[in-house]
């Protein structure tokens, strides 16, 4: 801090020579050092952390500090660090490192296996893993190089050249021309738009796709060419690079003068500039250091539930491996006998030791090393790296590519930003989600309004709809056929448009509430200055809605400069008079989340001083003058009904300034405007000593629309069994009638409400202390939890009781999560259908479902769309953003990303479920082959003296997991389909199955395991006693690798058969997998017997084929190894069948015929309607953030956050707001003066 | 994020609006609507699948067991009857024992005995299948005269006098030795010994040119000895012996009788009785079989066939009474777990 304060005093050091570009640099060297920078003697100090300095326009000065370079990179690794850092990650698996064990392993004697049968499948599939890697990491790698590489005019020597943005330095002067991206952070000197004001889209950075307003320092306006530019010498003194995309503080010393900067001069890589023909800007930050690439976040690796209950399975395996190894140790400890001469086990040669009968300890240790090399194949090795591929391709081919999930208006896909949770996706049993931008569209509309007392606006909200309907009552709407319909406003009331306010009981009231909606904002006009083609920039939609109103009432805003707003008002004194008025805008006081309220100070054209105010009826109730109290009243009751209505309402206020009481209060308000240090805090406490004692006018209502689809997507959810918990910043009453809305909540429901609006936590927060208000609201939340809980379960005790809704609010909840009530909220909250927390904070959203997560052992998704989300995103299982519209941020913290809420339904229902499904098979099947495989190879050790001898030849062995059975498994990951996408939909019931893990069960798992052991008896038995006879008709008699060789056989078309018998739906890429595994085993047997393997082997497969034994085996032997699996599979599906096998077979005899409709209109081209509709997402729109003016506050969260200790992440409309605000120059203005 | 929005940066493309839709491409792979057959396991398909098999299984079934009943097989166990009475408590002692091993047996021909007839000499407890002995050989040394100092895995019958043994390793050193000569009333009948291997082994993996040296010359003798004069693909003995058996039981071919033999017909078995399986209680029998197409007497396979496919049979009978008292209507939705029980859970 003592730096700023150095900062700030100290002399600027621009008396440098102009072109200082080049030699005199050293020259210049020891003038500065007594300056602000801090360098002794040619040593560089290290920056002290608080801030850097930044010579503009010299390259030279800047070298010392060794800023780092604009390049960047985003790789993880690099040509030498490839190789051992992959293979590192890879070794990280216990699976690869167990298979490394094990073929270090097998080089040794012990071994009865060569290494090749280890070795080759483990280099496969690293091979593949590293080949992936690569694959990504050299995307990544071009990405960078083409980024690095991009073009940018840098100034030198006054002129301005090209040079890649790798080779841009922190204090160049550079030049972004229209539509251009930034290459690092820049602050902003000069803009070809008059008063520097330049415009830039950051929809890279945050997703909003609304222009932003930067604005350079008044001082530094004229430096735009480049001869003049080059002339631009100053310092900048700033802070560190950090990540916080939306603050920024220093000084730019120029001229000998120390000018602020805040954020509104910074262009942030990432950005482009739109509408400005060009900027100059100089570097501050590059590379690396920029903010953009400072937020970078790893997304936190979330491991689906499946994938723990594999490793489960996988030491369930090294288990039975462990038994089996020891069962044949001792057998070969028994065995071992000098008896068997002709075994010489006493020669004493190398290798002998283990067949010693004289030291039967080393006998079993050794055969205890040689069996685990030898059963090592009972661990599928390629398991993890198929269900990787598989689920790669689930992501990126069919979550990605789905069209029923791509929203034509906002023209976003489904994005899987993670490719680790497809299953998962399959098997959620909580859903948590955010209200606003989620469940309602965020899109505004100017609904009610109440002036003086008075309620105006005949519109019916969906809400009001859906209530009378539960209540039998029909509605007929009967709107006036001239009613205004514009997007923002639909409002309908004869009584307040066209001037007719005027003949009101209140016209006062109403003129000062319009002229309310028309200053008191922060929006900017775009266009044309007439009321049909204007438009309007605003930060949040619903102070567009407001602006708009004003302008439907007659009160037109359609200019902004940087001091004055100007209004056509119509009708103000006269029927027909229109008036151009200009108002005067002293100061704005701006939002944010703890003021929610938003003042302005105007001068009327009168001289009279005014102050317009609007904001949460809470904040303004604390403030309103006394008296009144009749209009309060009543205000109140409106302010309740538009709420319970679902209605976002705001107070509007104003108050007369007496001339002398503003100058004195506006002075403070400069200081602390241009404080340095905690200026936002020293602003809302000036703010604090003005708004006060205001007149209330009235109050306004917004309707905040509902997704599309959004009540019937919950209601498919719900059949699903999923339960869904809202988690909303709201009031508890407008929570309950979106609930009700969303068909989330309805009448045949029994509803628990817990809420600190009683009479009791009342009387005691009126009362003040804030330890006994602790004390009551813990108390009478344990009081409500125990009762609700006894009522719940005697509810559930009866057999057809009714469903059950928690409500529960913020406050309560932050009692109810306190683990001594912990338990009771569980017990609570799981047996209820639907739970609404309202009035909560991201933390607390998080904690809830953190609670789900970890205690009641389910699986939860959460849903959301803003900043305030992103915590709950993280804490759940699956994080799901809502992408598109909104911020990024919600999208940047999530596993996916999808564009509407409704289509979670296809995202769960049908992705999900069949992924889990296919992922339970492929796991299941993996396991079944090569436990069927290994035990083969267990029997014949029986029959061996417990040697350890090997069954199958080295090679088929190492083939048989990544050649021989590889393909089908991968079909069956990637196409198999038990009911099709719509049949999903239509029943969403089948859903249950996943929750309940039906399909990855333990029992699930034993019996595979029990069909495995029988299957390969058979296969063993059959082949192998059936080999002491002749063979031929030659009289010849089979050795043992003619039996191993046919009892592979036998197992690679078992196998490849019984992956038939788990297909639901059989493409044409099963029957070429499963042919071409079979084939590619006789064609890999007809080369390796002929040419390569003179060993063991060599051409067995045609001694084999010579017999006709041969044959009679082959189609023998799967077809009773598979008997046992076909009854089970018969008797299953005849006496206990699934679900989905009931919705089969009811839908047996349809062609996909919903989807091949479907399927004829959608074509690669745009219908017109969706080009027209892509062509309006297209333009420049007022989309962004939902602000905190009404009860859905994010100020309410960041409140409880910051009182709990966590950041609230700073809302990106903060910025737009200070953004657009123009009181800037004015300030300057007063200065200079 | 950083990555992603400075590579768009990057690339920023000038391409039109229309092209910048980032709309999926339809195609039936990523829509997941691949034409695909859904078999669904109906009862009648249940039913109609065993009935093929049965259908199938039996016929080759019969066809097996006739082949196999057509099959002549004598078996004689000779191992316990020929030790002299005075060695049957030391079996082991009379076998390393340098007397003479002559035995006689006599073998009654119950059946006509088609030529050519196959004689297997048949061992039991004998693992040729374990670890330490099935590795014991060396293939190149077999196939290649040039590499016939190569003794690797051969241990410890690898050098005898530090030169290498040809055919070394445990299995050709453990050659089974007993020899039979066959008489039918005084008449001798020549066996021949000729195409007992099979013609890969012959022909590829014994050479031509490679011959035995240093064979049997260590105190310790396994078996029989070979003529050093013979190239390894003419010891066909060796040859047979050296395809390892895959269980502890197994036959070999010794020769062929290429005369009919006729039923009521007295063999005459002069054997030599060499090979030691008295230390580890194993069997020796000689074995006079005819072979089919089939080969061999194996009543297994055509047993199996024919119980398999009873056993479908019998499996598609019962489904079909189940199916007629108990039918079970395909997708009848009361079936469904939701419908079964109100209230889902």
């Amino acid at each position: 801090m003592s730096g700023w304060e150095r900062v700030r005093t100290s002399s600027s050091s621009s008396s440098r020579s102009p072109h200082g570009m080049g030699s005199n640099a050293f020259r210049e060297l020891p003038n500065r050092i007594p300056s602000s920078r801090t360098i002794q003697l040619g040593r560089v100090q290290p920056q002290a952390p608080g801030h850097r300095t930044v010579f503009c326009n010299d390259r030279d000065a800047n070298l010392p500090v060794r800023f780092k370079g604009n390049s960047i990179s985003t790789t993880k690794y690099n040509v030498f660090t490839f190789l051992p850092k992959a293979l590192f990650e890879q070794f990280r698996r216990v699976a690869n490192l167990y298979f490394l064990t094990i073929s270090i392993l097998s080089t040794t004697p012990i071994s009865p296996v060569s290494p090749i049968t280890n070795v080759a499948p483990l280099s496969l599939v690293l091979l593949i893993s590293l080949m992936k890697e690569a694959f990504e990491d050299s995307k990544r790698f071009q990405n960078d190089l083409a980024v690095n590489n991009n073009l940018i005019d840098v100034l030198q020597d006054q002129k301005w050249v090209s040079m890649p943005w790798k080779r841009v330095q922190v204090g160049d002067v550079i030049r972004v021309k229209q539509d251009g991206f930034f290459p690092a952070d820049l602050l902003c000197l000069a803009s070809t738009n008059p008063d520097g004001v330049c415009y830039i889209e950051t929809s890279n950075l945050d997703g909003e796709t609304n222009l932003k307003i930067r604005k350079a320092l008044e001082k530094t306006w004229d430096y735009l060419t480049p001869e003049k530019a080059s002339e631009f010498k100053g310092e900048v003194q700033c802070e560190q690079p950090n990540n916080s995309l939306y603050t920024f503080t220093g000084n730019l010393i120029f001229q000998k003068q120390t000018l602020p900067l805040s954020p509104n001069q910074l262009l942030l890589r990432g950005c482009s500039l739109r509408n400005t023909e060009y900027v100059v800007g100089v570097v501050i930050f590059t590379g690396q250091e920029t903010k953009v690439m400072m937020n970078t976040m790893n997304v936190p690796s979330k491991r689906s539930t499946l994938e723990r209950k594999l490793d489960k399975l996988i030491l369930a395996l090294f288990a039975t491996l462990f038994v089996m190894c020891l069962l044949g140790a001792i057998g070969s400890g028994i065995f071992v006998s000098n008896k068997y001469f002709y075994l010489r086990p006493n020669a004493g040669d190398e290798g002998s030791g283990q067949f010693n009968p004289g030291n039967r300890l080393l006998v079993i240790t050794l055969t205890m090393f040689t069996l685990i090399t030898l059963y090592s194949s009972i661990i599928p090795i390629s398991l993890y790296v198929s269900i990787e591929m598989i689920k790669f391709i689930q992501c990126t081919q069919f979550i990605n590519k789905d069209l029923r999930m791509y929203h034509s208006e906002t023209n976003t896909p489904a994005l899987a930003r993670t490719s680790n949770l497809n299953e998962e996706l399959g098997q959620v049993e909580y859903i948590f989600s955010d209200k606003t931008g989620t469940l309602t569209r965020n899109l505004m509309e100017f609904f009610k309004c109440s002036i003086g007392g008075e309620i105006y606006g005949n519109g019916i909200t969906e809400i009001e709809r859906g209530l009378a309907e539960r209540n039998g009552i029909k509605i007929q709407e009967n709107r006036s056929a001239n009613v205004v319909q514009e997007k923002g406003f639909n409002f309908d009331d004869a009584r307040l448009m066209r001037g007719a306010w005027r003949n009101e009981p209140n016209p006062d009231s109403c003129k000062e509430f319009f002229r309310c909606l028309a200053i008191c904002h922060t929006v900017l006009p775009e266009g044309d200055e007439s009321p049909e083609k204007i438009r309007y920039q605003a930060a949040s939609p619903d102070e567009a809605a407001l602006v708009i109103a004003a302008k439907n009432f007659g009160f037109f805003f359609y200019r902004r400069t940087p001091t004055s707003i100007y209004v056509r008002e119509s009708h103000v004194e006269k029927m027909g008079k229109i008036q151009d008025v200009s108002y005067e805008i002293l100061n704005v006081l701006e939002f944010n989340s703890t003021r929610k309220r938003q003042s302005v100070v105007c001068r009327h054209p009168d001289g009279r001083l005014v102050l317009y105010c609007k904001g949460a009826d809470s904040v303004i109730y604390e403030r309103l003058a006394d008296g009144y109290n009749d209009i309060k009243k009543v205000t109140r009751n409106h302010l309740e009904r538009f709420g319970s209505s679902g209605l976002r309402t705001l107070c509007l206020a104003y108050k007369e300034l007496p001339p002398d009481l503003y100058e004195s209060w506006n002075e403070k308000f400069i200081h602390a405007k241009s404080s340095l240090r905690d200026r936002e805090k020293k602003l809302d406490e000036v703010a604090e000593l003005v708004e006060n004692g205001l007149v209330l006018i009235g109050c306004t209502a917004i309707e905040d629309k509902l997704q599309e689809g959004v009540p019937t997507t919950i209601e498919t959810l719900q059949r699903a069994g999923i339960k869904i918990w809202v988690l909303t910043g709201d009031k508890v009453e407008t929570a309950i009638n979106i609930a009700y809305a969303c068909n989330l909540i309805n009448n045949e429901m029994k509803q628990f409400v817990i809420s600190s609006e009683t009479d009791v936590i009342r009387e005691a927060e009126e009362r003040g202390d804030q330890v006994e208000i602790a004390h009551v609201i813990k108390e009478e939340v344990k009081r409500e939890l125990k009762n609700c809980l006894e009522e719940a379960q005697s509810c559930l005790s009866s057999l057809s009781g009714p469903k059950l809704a928690l409500v529960i609010d913020g406050k309560c909840l932050m009692y109810a999560l306190d683990p001594s009530l912990r338990v009771m909220l569980l017990n609570l909250s799981l047996n209820c259908h639907a739970v609404v927390c309202c009035r909560v904070s991201p933390l607390q959203k998080a904690q809830v479902t953190s609670l789900v997560k970890k205690g009641a052992r389910k699986i939860t998704l959460s849903i959301g769309d803003g900043a305030n989300d992103v915590s709950m995103i993280q804490a759940a299982h699956v994080g799901v953003g809502i992408s598109g519209l909104e911020g990024m941020q919600a999208v940047m913290a999530s596993d996916f990303a999808i564009a509407q809420f409704r289509y979670l339904a296809d995202l769960l229902l049908v992705h999900g479920r069949w992924s889990y499904l296919r992922i339970c098979k492929v796991v299941t099947y993996f396991f079944y082959k090569n436990l069927t495989f290994t035990l083969i190879q267990f029997w014949f050790t029986f029959q061996t003296g417990f040697s350890g001898q090997r069954f199958y030849d080295d090679w088929f062995q190492s083939l048989y997991n990544v050649i021989f059975t590889a393909l089908p498994v991968i079909m069956v990951g990637l196409f198999d389909k038990d009911v099709s996408a719509s049949l999903s939909v239509k029943y969403p019931e089948l859903y249950m199955e996943g929750i309940r893990n039906v399909f990855f069960k333990w029992r699930v798992v034993a019996i595979w395991a029990f069909f495995s052991v029988y299957q390969s008896l058979i296969l063993y038995y059959f082949v192998s006693t059936a080999s002491l006879t002749a063979k031929n008709s030659a009289g010849l008699t089979f050795g043992v690798w003619d039996v191993s060789t046919l009892a592979f056989t036998c197992v690679v078309i078992t196998v490849n058969l019984r992956f038939l018998m788990i297909c639901n739906s059989i493409t044409k890429w099963h029957i070429i997998s499963v042919g071409g595994s079979i084939l590619s085993w006789f064609i890999f047997a007809f080369i390796y017997c002929a040419i390569i393997g003179k060993g063991n082997t060599y051409f067995v497969i045609y001694d084999l084929m010579s017999t006709i034994y041969f044959y009679l085996s082959i189609i023998f032997v799967p077809v009773v190894a598979l008997f046992g699996d076909f009854v089970y599979q018969g008797i299953q599906r005849w006496f206990f069948p699934y679900d989905y096998q009931i919705v089969q077979e009811t839908h047996r005899h349809e062609v996909e015929g919903t989807s091949r409709a479907r399927l004829l209109e959608i074509e690669n081209q745009l219908t017109p309607a969706e080009a027209r509709s892509y062509a309006i997402s297209q333009l420049p729109r007022e989309i962004s953030k939902h602000t905190g003016f009404a009860f859905d506050s994010p100020g309410y969260e960041s409140f409880f956050a910051s009182q709990l200790g966590v950041y609230a992440p700073q809302k990106a409309w903060d910025v737009a707001r200070r953004a657009s605000a123009k009181t800037k120059p004015k300030v300057h203005r007063k200065n200079d003066s | 994020m950083a990555s992603s929005g400075s590579g768009s940066a990057g690339s920023a493309d000038a391409a039109t609006a229309r092209k910048h839709t980032k709309r999926p491409k339809y195609s039936k792979f990523t829509q997941q609507e691949l034409p695909a057959c859904k078999p669904i396991l109906t009862p009648r398909a249940v039913i109609s699948s065993f009935l093929i098999v049965s259908v199938f299984f039996i016929p080759i079934g019969v066809a097996c067991l006739l082949a196999s009943n057509d099959v002549v097989e004598i078996i004689d166990r000779y191992d316990s009857d020929c030790i002299p009475e005075n060695f049957k408590n030391n079996k082991v002692g009379y076998i390393q024992s340098s007397i003479d091993k002559t035995c006689n047996r006599t073998l009654n021909v119950t059946k006509h005995m088609k030529s050519p007839i196959y004689v297997y000499y048949e061992l039991d407890n004998f693992y040729q299948n374990h670890r330490r002995y099935v590795k014991s050989r060396n293939d190149d040394q077999l196939r290649d005269p040039k590499k016939g100092d190569s003794t690797e895995f051969c241990k410890p019958e690898d050098l005898s006098g530090g030169r290498a043994i040809v055919p070394c390793g445990l299995i050709a050193w453990s050659l089974f030795n007993d020899t039979y000569s066959f008489s039918r009333e005084n008449n001798m009948l020549a066996v021949n010994k000729k195409g007992i291997s099979w013609k890969s082994d012959r022909e590829h993996k014994f050479g031509k040119d490679v011959f035995p040296k240093n064979f049997q010359n260590s105190s310790l003798i396994g078996g029989a000895r070979l003529n050093e004069s013979i190239p390894l693909s003419e010891q066909e003995d060796l040859i047979v012996w050296m395809r390892t058996a895959a269980l502890p039981t197994f036959r070999k071919l010794y020769g062929r009788i290429e005369v009919d033999l006729n039923a009521g017909d007295q063999i005459h078995v002069t054997l030599k009785n060499y090979y030691n399986t008295y230390s580890f209680n194993g069997k020796k029998m000689l074995v006079l079989s005819t072979t089919t197409w089939l080969g061999g007497k194996n009543n297994f396979l055509g047993i199996a066939y024919l119980s398999v496919g009873g056993l479908c049979f019998f499996l598609a009978m019962a489904f079909t009474i189940i199916y007629f008292i108990k039918p079970r209507q395909l997708g009848d939705p009361s079936y469904l777990s939701w419908n079964r029980s109100p209230g889902g859970q």
